[in-house]
Order: C-alpha cells, then structure tokens, then sequence
C-alpha cells in the first residue's frame, strides 16, 4: 500500500492541534465533517505541514461491526461475512475479517473514492441492501483508524467516529469503557475490582504490572490498538472466478465457424486453470445473439479437468446437436465452480494390472460424458440388480452418473434365486390366446419347465400371485410365460430368453 | 466347377481326372481319390483348409460353432450380424461365453436401444458383472443410435457394442467396420433380413430346427458369410444349456 505524497492531496483534512477536535462523527453527522473542513482552510500551511509529516501513518482502516450477527451460529456468519467481504472489495483491496466485523483498508483509496464521506455512503448502501435482504436489523457501527484493532474498539464502542492520525488514537480510545476490550470473564473481574472503566485508566498503569496481572495478550492488545506493536492482518481473498468474452466481427449462423473462436476461449481457460493449479467440471458457454435471449450450454464433466482437448470435444458434440434462433453477435465463457487439479500420473511400463483395471480410466469417462452430451443426460442407463421377489422390481434401470449403492431405496446386491431368468423382459405382461386348447403367441407354445410360485407385494395393494413356466415357441423363441393364480388365471408373457 | 463341364472345348490336362472324381464324390466313392487328386495338383485345395489360417478367434462356447467359424471361434474384432426371423430366437443365449469373457477382460458391454428392457438378473446369473454394462434407451433416435456405436466401437473400454437396426445402407456398415478396427471391439447388428452385399465379415443366422431326436431343442445357426470360409455352413445348438 502506497502512502499518499502529501497530506495536502487527501480530500480529507487532518484536524489542526488547536482545533480541540480529535474525534470527527462521521457521516452520521455531516455536519461536524463540513465544519472540519474549512478548519484546514484557516490553519497556517506552513505550520500544519510539519505535524502532517510527523503523525503521518501508512494505513486507515475502516471497521464495520454487526452486532445482530452475534445471534447467528458461526457458519452462518461466516457466510454472510463473506458476503459482505465481498461487497467492501469494492472500495477495497484488503479486507479482513473479525468477529462480527470486517475491516478494510481505505487510505490508498481514498483519492480515488475522493474522501471517506464517499467512501461510506457507498458501503453503507451496498450493506445495508445486502442486511435488508437477508431480514437483519439494518444498521451498523463503523469507525476508521490508523490500526485495526483500534478501528475494531471505536466499533465497537458504537461510536461512529473517525480518528485520522494516530497520536489522537490515544486519546480516542481512552473514553471507551473497559466492555470494549476481549477479556475473558476473570479479567473483567479484575479490572472492575480495580476500579477501571474506561481504557484511559489503564493507559495510566504501568504496563510492566499490567502484563504480570493480565498477560501479555492483554497489553499486546492495547499496543496494537495504539499503533505500537505490529499487526498483522489475514485478508480475504476472493474465490477464483473466470469469465472470457469475444465479439465476433461478423454475424455467424454456422456453428462450425464458431468453433476456433470457441476454442480460443478455451485455451485461456485451460491457462488460466493451469496458472491457478485448479481444473474444473462445469462451465457455462453463452452464445449472444442480436435481441434475443442469448443461448446457454452447460457443459458438466464427470471428473474435473483442464484439458483443452477434452472440452473442445466435448463442445463440438454440443454444438452438432444445437439449433440455435439467431446469428450470433458474441461469445462467452464463464466459469464458477473450480476443483483442485490432481494429476494422475501413467506408468512407464504397461503393465497387465493397469490394463485390466479400466474403471477410472479418463478414456471411458470422456468417453461416457461424450455420450451424454450427446443422447441427454438420462438415455444412458446402467443396469443393476436388486434383492426383490418380485419379478419386475429384480432390475433396477439407473442413470448412469448415480451411484446405486450410495443410498439408493433398494439394495443393490449380486444375489439372485436359482430359477432361469431371461435376458429381455417386456415392459408390460403380454396377455397370451389360448387357441383350440393350446397357448398361443406369435406361434403355439409348449410347457418346458416349471412352475415357479412366486407370491409378494401383497402389502402394495396389487397382489403378485403367478405360477412362473419355461416356455418354447413353434419357432424356436424361449419364452418365461405366468399364469395368475387369482381373478381370470390369465396367462401372460413376461420375458424372452433370446 | 460347372464352367469346366459347360465347356469340353477348354482343354485342361487335369480336366478327364477332375470330372471322373468329381463323378466319384457324387457316388458316394472314398475320399482317397481326392487326396490323390489335391496332391498331385498344386492348383487344387480344400475350402475348409483354409478356415482359421493366420486367425484365431475367441472361442464361442459352443463347440458345435466353433468347428464351423474360421479362427475357431468369434473373431478378435470387427462387425458381425445376427440374422434372426424375429428378436428372441436364442441370440442373445449365443453370445453370453462372449459377453462373460470381455467383461472378465474388464471391458464394458453397450447396448445400444434393445427392443426389451435388460433384466439384471439374468446377466448376473449368467456371471456377468452389471457395472460393465451399460444400456442406451430404446427411444433413441436412429441417427444418434448409430453415433453411439461409432463412438463406443472407436473406444478400446468397450469390448462389446450390441445395437438393433435394420436396413443399414453398406456405407454405413463399412463406416462401423472401420470404426471397429481402430478401437479393437466387437459390434454385433441384430436384423431381422439378410442383405447379401452387407460388408460384414461375419454373417450368422439362427433359425428354427425340428430334429426327431432333440426335439425342439436345438437351433440352427448358419454361418452365412466368415471371412476365412467359402461356403456357409451350419450347425444345429442347444443354445439353451441353462434354461
């Protein structure tokens, strides 16, 4: 963070030492801010310019306290903090977060946002819309300083003030009570029974006694609020987002031109996944077209990749089967969700184990993703077995993606009865004729083996009462025909041996 | 052979020996004649020599088939077709030793729109593991069915392609023969009808037997066409040894 040239450039005056001043409300009362300004105006240039140089500190943070977070569990206000992090990085580059508050570093934007009052304004909409929506109490304690835990105890004292060089800190913070400060129960104890309340009365102790009573932590505390001891700040980084665009000089209805452009886009993501050491398994594709809604591909990988070969692929088996409404004027990429990257490493020698083990190879994956781009995501079925009695419930037809044996309804098992069972099974039980006496389907049917006596689901309201035969048809199809043993005592055709 | 007879003006040297053992084999004379004959003359050999030369085919499981398929047994890779009056005549009961074996190789088996539903238990009772199965559903169009096998026949994991279509034009099945090659996979077609300049290198067909002494158990499966035989051959197979 740069330090501003000189104090004359910051929009902001400093208060003149024999103004009386040291505190400014801030925003919260305009007022006093306007009267603060002509001040500079009156102060002697000359004189005010030495004390500028000496007080002159590096940073001014900003701190913004919510106490109505406090009522909220920590993922929860870790979350909304998030958020607002967020927001602030728009006035800021380095935030960090605190209990219940936030705060950012303002100084070096402060020529930028031309003064705080701007600065503020801006913030205070952007949160105060964000509280709103998220049905919290929308005010907010906020105060600057030149240190962050300074910053932190004018927040939280609820006084909205701004201290602008840091030789007032002291003075600042020495009307704040005691309650301000992170004291353990015991401490607090302590220091009420010594008859401090506010932090100017600690300021007169001597702090040798006051590390031996309290610890170190505690006047570590109180120096970093003055500015004496360093402290050091984690800031918040914002999670990686990526987002490339490129208008097309020209109109273009066919897809196949697009392409290359496409892939260009590509190439700077894969570049910028492999700066970042990320990779990724969804990215949305926008085609822009001229007055009209802009066409969206979702491309989701089933392993996470950055390889720019594989997604141009896979975005030329979208584009073989997209129509799209309109020429498109532009093109964009964007990506939100990201993955670490793991690289798998080959063997160098081929060996019989690896080749007999292609479950997780990328090959079969791509291969399968490409199908379902393709066909849609749920024409592809795997199919598995399940522990049921009843013949139709046997075989369970899943998509593909699902793991059937991560919490599926039923369990999946590699059991099944000793019985013969067909390969194909009919969608629906085919009524059979009986002609001059004898079964019929395409052709006379003749009794090969059997019954099977299956009984079961007479809890679902559609009893299952078949005696079970091997059938063969006069040309030659094996058949696994029922009788119901209730109502007509029809005979159907379940299934085809084939 | 019959342009030999048709035309006694071409003189061949051999000609007088071959139609007097050709005149042999028609009465039922001992193969000892023949033997003599392909010895002696260079220019002469047996079709069924030349079955499995240089090839060697997984074995089918059903002896009976494998004595009639060049290689002994299905071929490593490339496209065949099952001709079948209609769906369900034992096809799928012949290819089950194939199916096992690929899936113990640890490939996946596709299959692409059957006319029924797949039913697991069966598949597990005939020992083949259903996660290295994966099923396209019926209702995909022709044009994206015959996509996918292409796709599935140019990837190696797949050991296995089963698709049913009928009436595929020849530019279409050279294209699935090719893609089959470069991935080494095996695609099998499920038709009902039988085109004779179908470029395939193996053509099957399962019909319908009535034997006095097995009865109805038995089915007959002609090999049409294998690359490898000259003429099409048959056997008669209890396809269902199981059921």
């Amino acid at each position: 963070m740069k330090d501003p040239d000189s104090e004359a450039q910051l929009p902001l005056p400093c208060i003149a030492p024999d103004s009386g001043a040291q505190i400014i409300q801030l925003p919260a009362r305009p007022k006093n801010v306007a009267k603060a300004r002509p001040s500079k105006t009156a102060t002697d240039e000359a004189s005010a310019k030495p004390i500028a140089k000496r007080s002159r500190s590096k940073n001014l943070w900003y701190a913004l306290y919510l106490p109505q977070l406090r009522e909220l569990d920590s993922t929860q206000q870790k979350k909304y903090l998030d958020q607002l992090a967020g927001h602030m990085q728009s006035v800021s580059s380095t935030v960090s977060f605190h209990p219940q508050a936030l705060i950012c570093e303002i100084r070096s934007s402060l020529k930028y946002f031309s003064g705080i009052d701007v600065i503020h304004q801006k913030l205070q909409r952007l949160i105060e819309r964000q509280l709103q929506q998220w049905n919290l109490a929308d005010d907010f304690f906020y105060a600057a300083s030149p240190t962050v835990s300074g910053s932190l105890l004018l927040a939280r004292s609820g006084n909205n003030v701004l201290v602008y060089r840091q030789e007032n800190l002291r003075s600042a913070l020495g009307q704040l009570s005691t309650d301000v400060l992170d004291l353990n129960k015991e401490q607090r104890r302590r220091l009420l029974n010594m008859g401090i309340r506010h932090l100017r009365d600690i300021w007169r102790l001597p702090s040798d006694g006051l590390r031996k009573r309290f610890g170190s932590n505690f006047v570590n505390q109180l120096n970093m609020a003055l500015g004496i001891a360093a402290e050091p700040t984690h800031n918040y980084i914002p999670p990686p987002a990526f987002a490339a665009s490129y208008d097309l000089p020209y109109e273009i209805e066919n897809l196949d031109r697009l392409l290359p452009i496409a892939d260009e886009l590509l190439a700077q993501l894969c570049d910028f996944l492999r700066r970042r050491d990320l990779s990724t398994n969804s990215l949305a594709l926008s085609l822009l077209h001229e007055k009209r809604d802009s066409t969206v591909i979702n491309i989701g990988l089933r392993m996470a990749s950055r390889s720019q070969q594989h997604l141009t692929l896979l975005l030329e088996t979208h584009f073989g089967r997209l129509s799209i409404p309109a020429p498109i004027v532009a093109i964009k990429i964007e990506v939100r969700k990201f993955d670490a990257f793991f690289a798998k490493s080959e063997s160098f020698l081929e060996n019989e184990a690896s080749r007999l083990k292609p479950y997780n190879d990328s090959n079969l994956n791509q291969f399968m993703e490409q199908l379902q781009a393709r066909l849609g995501e749920n024409h592809v079925k795997s199919v598995s077995n399940a522990t049921q009695h009843c013949p139709e419930y046997a075989s369970l037809q899943l998509d593909y993606k699902e793991n059937p044996n991560q919490g599926g309804p039923v369990a999946i098992s590699t059991e099944v009865c000793a019985n013969p069972r067909p390969l194909w099974l009919l969608q629906e039980p085919k009524q059979l004729n009986i002609n001059k006496g004898r079964l019929f389907y395409r052709k006379p049917i003749a009794i090969v083996s059997g019954p099977e006596r299956i009984e079961t689901r007479w809890w679902s309201g559609i009893d299952v009462c078949r005696d079970y035969y091997v059938a063969r048809e006069h040309s030659g199809s094996r058949l696994w025909i029922y009788r119901e043993r209730i109502g007509k005592r029809n005979w159907f055709l379940h299934g085809l041996f084939a | 052979m019959t342009t030999i007879q048709n035309h006694p003006d071409t003189q061949l040297p051999y000609q007088n020996q071959y139609q007097s053992a050709q005149a042999d084999t028609f009465h039922g004379a001992g193969s000892s004649d023949i033997d003599e004959l392909i010895q002696s003359n260079p220019k002469l050999w047996r079709g069924c020599d030349m079955a499995g030369q240089g090839i060697h085919g997984r074995s089918t499981g059903f002896t009976q088939l494998d004595a009639i398929l060049p290689g002994r047994g299905w071929p490593e890779k490339g496209l065949m077709e099952v001709i079948t009056p209609h769906w369900g005549m034992g096809e799928l009961q012949l290819l089950i030793p194939l199916m096992r074996s690929i899936v113990e190789q640890g490939k996946w088996i596709l299959w692409i729109s059957p006319p029924y539903l797949l039913y697991a238990p069966a598949l597990v009772q005939a020992g083949i593991n259903t996660d290295q199965v994966l099923v396209v559903k019926l209702d995909t169009s022709c044009k994206d069915a015959l996509w996918s096998m292409e796709k599935a026949l140019q990837t190696e994991n797949c050991g296995l392609v089963l698709a049913w279509q009928n009436w595929l034009p020849t530019k279409v099945l050279r294209r699935l023969q090719l893609a089959a090659d470069t991935g080494d996979t095996l695609g099998v077609l499920f038709k009902h009808h039988d085109s004779e300049h179908s470029p395939s290198p193996l053509r099957l067909k399962i019909q319908d037997s009535y034997s006095e002494n097995a009865g109805f158990n038995e089915s007959e499966v002609t090999v049409i066409k294998a690359r490898g035989n000259f003429r099409s051959l048959s056997a008669n197979i209890n396809l269902y040894q199981q059921a």
